[in-house]
């Protein structure tokens, strides 16, 4: 019998996937329809320059994607000719004359690729722009490699188009989309003057924020009731210490589903996320486990036994307690105080083994909540056995 | 202007070539038509003139760049493009 996939449509956890709607981003997405807005109105008498900077995985592309579909609707209404296009420049190894090459290869598919300097190129995209009659927004994708490979000239001929073409309609907007500022540095004070103006920058995701952009693919991608609550939160806390990156929080989110269907599981369990997870992110460091106490590794211990043998996300501290007392048992150990494993579980959060987080506040205090992110909770274990072993010869 | 008989202008079995081609991809510059049509550029470009002179085909200059594509404006150039659909659709039957 076949096992059915936890998967109804797995594309949608694509790299290249655009989504209807973008979460947490209606500032930004807003904030470039306005500098944008002249396009409906006037797009003849101006053009602009607009720069949308943010860390990996904050989604700039996605952003500009999703602004380029919405914008082209919008000026499509008012019956003017107008294309988005989208070019990533690292494709390109940052060769000016390719990307305009491929902005050019929009209206004329054949055109030859080779043996054409960037400065003719760039001539021939506002001829055929000119020929169509139509207006253009060029979105330069990772412009830092751009920067990097041709330097101030090529900047400063993009960005002073409109001088090039005096008296003829302005064709051409840009958006410049990179990382940060810092490939700016190199550019000469003419060039810098002409970019920086309008900039768009794109915070890291928080924790809840990733909850959402998950939750929202959990329901494209994946049959009913495949991935629980637990296992989003999960993935959102991962993605979160990964400088806030929703690629990241994505692709794991599928690789933990590949992981379920290998296994014939009928839902994505978070020991799914640890063992994916641990195929990004090398983890488990034997030397760092053998450093640690008697004490440390069995604690460490109860830990993972507590994850292999529930399939929750989160413990509190008492669980894993209670785990460790049986534990000192089977290694005719005295247990250690409360005060004494809340400190050993400080040090594992700073290694980086289990992360840690206030839970709810009870009469009795604030109770702590232990995850076990980056490990699969069967490696570890199998591990401190092994250290347990020879410790305890 | 001295236009070229019918028959003078369909004679030529690199000038059909050349009409199958551009019905195919759209556009395309003198050296990538004579790659494909396995001839040298000169003759080739040759032939695009004749072709360019009937109104069969037009020509784009983009700097040292000649593309050439068929005359969407010609009335022998919409039925010559009907004539290459009709006749490949009756090769695939």
């Amino acid at each position: 019998m076949t096992h059915q996939s936890v998967f109804r449509d797995e594309s949608k956890l694509d790299i290249n996937y655009l989504p209807a709607r973008m979460f947490h981003r209606d500032r930004e997405s807003r904030l470039l329809m306005e500098f944008f807005s002249f396009l409906t109105r006037c797009p003849d008498r101006m053009s602009q320059r607009v720069i949308v900077t943010g860390e990996v995985g904050t989604g700039k592309t996605v952003l500009c994607q999703t602004f380029g579909k919405n914008i082209s609707i919008e000026v499509g209404k008012k019956g003017i000719k107008f294309r988005y296009i989208h070019v990533n420049c690292r494709e390109y190894r940052g060769n000016l004359a390719h990307v305009l090459h491929q902005a050019v290869t929009v209206f004329r598919s054949n055109f030859p690729s080779r043996g054409y300097s960037a400065g003719e190129i760039l001539q021939v995209f506002l001829q055929v722009l000119e020929e169509e009659q139509v207006f253009v927004i060029l979105a330069l994708d990772e412009f830092d490699s751009l920067i990097e490979k041709e330097g101030s000239d090529a900047v400063y001929e993009l960005t002073r188009l409109h001088e090039m073409h005096q008296g003829k309609p302005q064709r051409v907007s840009f958006i410049f989309i990179q990382r940060n500022l810092l490939s700016f540095r190199v550019l000469d004070d003419s060039s810098q003057s002409t970019l920086q103006r309008n900039i768009v920058n794109l915070e890291r995701y928080g924790k809840e924020s990733l909850r959402d952009i998950l939750d929202d693919r959990v329901k494209l991608a994946f049959e009913i009731a495949t991935v629980s609550e637990d296992v989003v939160c999960l993935i959102a806390e991962l993605s979160s210490a990964e400088t806030g990156n929703a690629r990241f929080g994505i692709e794991l989110l599928w690789r933990s589903g590949k992981y379920a269907d290998a296994q014939d599981a009928e839902c994505v369990e978070p020991e799914c996320v640890r063992q994916a997870v641990s195929t990004i992110i090398p983890t488990v460091k034997r030397s760092e486990l053998n450093g640690l106490g008697l004490h440390e590794k069995m604690l460490l211990l109860a830990v993972a036994r507590h994850f292999k043998e529930n399939k929750d996300a989160f413990a509190t501290l008492t669980e894993v307690e209670e785990a460790y007392t049986v534990i000192c048992e089977e290694y005719e150990e005295k247990s250690y105080s409360h005060t004494q494993l809340w400190k050993y579980l400080q040090r594992f959060t700073q290694m980086g083994l289990v992360k840690t987080e206030v839970g709810s506040v009870t009469s009795r205090g604030r109770s702590t909540m232990i995850s076990l992110p980056t490990i699969p909770a069967g490696e570890l274990e199998r591990e401190l056995y092994i250290l347990l072993k020879m410790e305890h010869r | 202007m001295n236009l070229m008989e019918f028959e003078e202008v369909f004679s030529s079995k690199p000038r059909m070539k050349i009409l199958k081609l551009l019905n195919t991809l759209g556009q395309l510059n003198v050296s990538d038509i004579a790659r494909r049509i396995k001839i040298n550029f000169a003759t080739t470009d040759e032939h695009l003139r004749v072709l360019e002179s009937e109104g069969i085909l037009k020509q784009y200059l983009y700097g040292r760049v000649r593309l050439y594509s068929f005359n969407e404006a010609s009335e022998k150039a919409r039925v010559i493009r009907k004539l290459i659909q009709v006749w490949e659709q009756t090769k695939q039957l």
